[in-house]
């Protein structure tokens, strides 16, 4: 769908399962696989090859990100749109940690940041990271993200109480054009 | 066992159908309810029935409807906890306070007191959190007093009546409510849930002293 200098990004397929269920793990909680009550929780593959299945990610919402070599290394999309405050929450699972630091990830940005204000018109998007999420913070830092606070002990994992920190990026703050070094949101969806 | 307050809790049930669903249609009340001001008498009723008649006896909800009543005044309001989660021993609390001549006072207070130790005694919950509007300062102001602490403060997050507003997010740790009630043990005494309970009790018809 969108192809960048680093990044290919598609609509995630059922096909994805298998790779997405390797970022589960409880002892390494991610913030944007966390349930509606933000449990941690391990799906089966079927479960999630059925949840990849399923109209929103036709709809495009939720995203692969392969690299040049065709090699899945990560998710990002948006979700849970409030159209009466323009809001929405934007995610981004890179499964290798070091990945948000790389170009890669200023693609995946670009990317998800231009569907949501440019696209959509959002006023504003929200993103959470745990206290574990030290790169994914580094990284929603970075691009501008400013922290809204702390949720204390919010989430419970093997045995640790984790804090959950959200974030928000107003669309003023992101330039006009955002969509991507190298890549432009209305010609690949044209 | 001193009666301090005449107000207390109770399961939510059907019959309340009629007095929720007349707080709902108020515009006035209708203003601080979180999500779409813009639905139809019908979708609120719909939304009623389904919290009120979907606690099945002997199953923990996801869910629990708690009304604040009163021998005087009959029903004045309704906590409802939410996104209870036995993992993380967390729910959501919201605050409805449907009679207006009880907005702002301490039967409101005392409520949240008791609801709060339903939380952490009964449920046994580690964290109990809330979201409310900036603007609807006399919510926020009766949490902090619990010694709930504002963790996030989401600027523009909610548009009512065409302008954004602030959100703000409390969070109150079972530590903190056991410093609370320590720090007032003997003014809470009279009023907690355990008082409460026993002064319904003894006002039961045949019950013996």
């Amino acid at each position: 769908m969108i192809s960048g200098t680093h990044t290919y990004i598609r609509s995630a397929e059922p096909d994805d399962a298998p790779v997405l269920f390797a970022a589960y793990d409880l002892e390494r909680p991610r913030s944007c696989l966390l349930d509606g009550k933000r449990e941690p929780l391990i799906p089966t593959r079927d479960e999630l090859r059925e949840v990849l299945g399923r109209k929103e990610a036709a709809q495009g919402t939720f995203y692969a990100v392969e690299d040049s070599a065709g090699r899945v290394r990560g998710f990002c999309g948006l979700r849970g749109v409030n159209p009466e405050a323009c809001f929405g929450e934007v995610y981004f699972l890179l499964l290798d940690e070091e990945d948000y630091g790389r170009p890669l990830a200023g693609e995946v940005f670009a990317f998800v940041c231009g569907r949501a204000f440019a696209r959509l018109g959002l006023h504003k998007v929200v993103a959470h990271a745990l206290d574990s999420e030290v790169a994914l913070r580094a990284f929603l830092v970075a691009h501008g993200f400013e922290s809204g606070g702390i949720q204390r002990e919010a989430v419970y994992a093997r045995g640790r109480r984790h804090h959950l920190e959200t974030f928000s990026l107003f669309a003023d703050a992101v330039p006009k054009n955002t969509a991507g070094p190298g890549c432009s949101v209305a010609a690949a969806e044209g | 066992m001193p009666f301090v307050t005449d107000t207390y809790l109770r399961r939510a049930e059907r019959d309340d159908l009629d007095t929720v669903v007349a707080w709902m249609e108020d515009p006035e009340f209708e203003h601080f309810l979180y999500g779409d001001p813009a639905r139809s008498p019908k979708q609120i009723r719909g939304q009623i029935v389904a919290m009120l008649g979907r606690a099945v006896g002997h199953t923990m909800p996801g869910g629990i409807y708690l009304m604040i009543d009163s021998r005087e005044y009959g029903p004045i309001g309704l906590f409802s906890l939410q996104h209870l989660s036995w993992r993380n021993r967390s729910c959501n609390i919201d605050l409805y306070i449907g009679n207006k001549k009880m907005r702002g006072r301490l039967t409101t207070a005392i409520a949240l007191y008791r609801v709060l130790e339903y939380c952490f005694d009964e449920l046994n919950l580690h964290r109990v959190a809330a979201i409310i509007y900036a603007f609807n300062t006399a919510s926020w102001r009766i949490f902090e007093k619990t010694g709930a602490v504002r963790e996030l403060s989401l600027r523009d997050h909610v548009k009512r009546d065409g302008e954004f507003h602030d959100v703000y997010c409390y969070g109150l740790l079972r530590a903190e409510f056991e410093a609370l009630r320590h720090r007032y043990e003997d003014a809470v005494e009279g009023v907690s849930l355990r008082a409460m309970i026993e002064t319904l009790a003894e006002a039961e018809p045949g019950h013996e002293s």
